[in-house]
């Protein structure tokens, strides 16, 4: 049940969002919105598809591709968002510290899958690495201004929410409050929230 | 037990006759509506193995696997198209738009052979519902193929999110129109609403950075 009405308050928190990425990205004729609203609702598809499946039949999906292809195409909604807010900087690829992101994601993708799936949790931590990696390298690039800085921040953040939740999963299946699985989760809800200001300061800069 | 290849032979003659006849758009249209056929019929045969390879019903694999399937295949026309032609936009979006129609139309008659022709307002809301689905997602491919990005290997990543994007909401779609009554009525006017709404507020409309 929590996770029902978690899952519904996600999806609400995530179609406002959608609703304002879509009305920006008409309004300013912007890509960058528009990039900005396939990945909120690219992760409510996800969700609601799973949401669906736990109402219409009561289980989670027997093979969960669908979903994972949705929170995929989010991730890479937000790689290219990232990119094409982003000023080159040809110097900052040469700093070990972006390196860290896809260490990282490395290490916690051969974790995932001593636990669970191989190919799942290998493009998972591909996708994660590049955002990780992408969105250090853009806190740490020399030509990006202050409000440039909001969005890779909010994607930091959010990326490592997600590793939160992941890992939360693994150690505890409680279907109470106490799980630490929900809490990441409405951390990760309230943090979709907060991409509007740093997508709207990445749009402006 | 439908033989769909059957229904193949039998609608795809007289439009192969018509594209021998005919010139230009006239044809080009005609062989992405026959080639959107072609993608029904072959993913029917990969979504029904690959759901006995996974050990899935049919019911369970039209929301779990024909979604990515179908989607996939409706794509490659397409990709053939693009990668070897090289056409102007407008003929993409209308090929994209043409092949989901072809799709949408082979994926309904089909429908109509198992299930009977005898409840009109179910079938009214099947063909405008399907056939809505089918059209959002060419959209959204389109739209993707060619506002969004600007680069060749940053449209190989979006047009991969989008396959990824079309393909959940077509599994959403699915599961609602396999259920009855209200749930079944909100499935069918899903799509079309987003139809309407892309006419309403988007048409003629194309991002800038």
């Amino acid at each position: 049940m929590i996770e029902v009405v978690e899952n519904a308050l996600q999806i609400a928190v995530l179609v406002i969002c959608s609703v304002i990425a879509v009305y920006k990205a008409v309004h300013y004729n912007s890509r960058t919105w528009a990039l900005a609203a396939f990945f909120f609702i690219s992760w409510v598809m996800g969700d609601i598809y799973w949401l669906v499946c736990l109402l219409f039949y009561d289980t989670t999906p027997q093979i969960s591709i669908v979903s994972d292809l949705s929170w995929y195409a989010s991730y890479m909604f937000l790689y290219l968002m990232l990119l094409r807010t982003s000023k080159p900087d040809p110097g900052s690829t040469k700093q070990a510290l972006p390196w860290l992101g896809p260490l990282f994601a490395a290490g916690m993708a051969v974790f995932f899958m001593l636990k669970g799936e191989i190919l799942n949790n290998l493009i998972y931590g591909s996708l994660m690495g590049l955002l990780l990696f992408s969105s250090i390298n853009r806190l740490i690039n020399r030509t990006t201004d202050r409000n440039q800085r909001f969005l890779p921040a909010m994607i930091l953040v959010f990326c490592l929410l997600e590793y939160g939740l992941w890992i939360s999963s693994c150690f505890w299946t409680s279907d109470t409050l106490a799980n630490p699985y929900y809490w990441f989760d409405v951390l990760l809800t309230v943090s979709f929230l907060f991409f509007l200001p740093a997508i709207r300061k990445a749009v402006s800069a | 037990m439908i033989y769909i290849e059957n229904i193949y032979i039998c609608l795809a003659a007289p439009l192969f006759l018509a594209i021998l006849c005919l010139r230009r758009d006239g044809r080009r249209s005609l062989i992405f509506v026959l080639a959107g056929m072609s993608a029904c019929l072959l993913s029917a045969y990969v979504s029904t193995y690959l759901a006995g390879a996974a050990g899935i019903d049919q019911a369970t694999a039209s929301y779990e696997i024909s979604p990515a399937v179908e989607e996939i295949m409706k794509s490659l026309p397409l990709l053939f198209f693009i990668l070897v032609f090289e056409p102007e936009r407008r003929f993409v979006r209308s090929g994209t738009l043409l092949v989901a129609v072809g799709f949408a139309t082979f994926e309904n008659v089909c429908f109509l052979t198992s299930y009977g022709t005898s409840d009109l307002l179910s079938l009214v809301i099947r063909g405008f519902g399907t056939g809505a689905m089918h059209v959002v997602c060419g959209m959204i491919v389109s739209i993707g193929l060619f506002y969004l990005w600007d680069r060749i290997w940053l449209r190989v990543v979006g047009t991969f999110a989008l396959l990824c994007f079309v393909t959940t909401f077509h599994a959403v779609f699915n599961i609602f129109v396999s259920q009855t009554g209200v749930i079944f009525w909100i499935g069918s006017l899903i799509p079309l609403s987003a139809v309407l709404v892309y006419l309403l507020f988007f048409r003629g409309r194309t991002a800038k950075p």
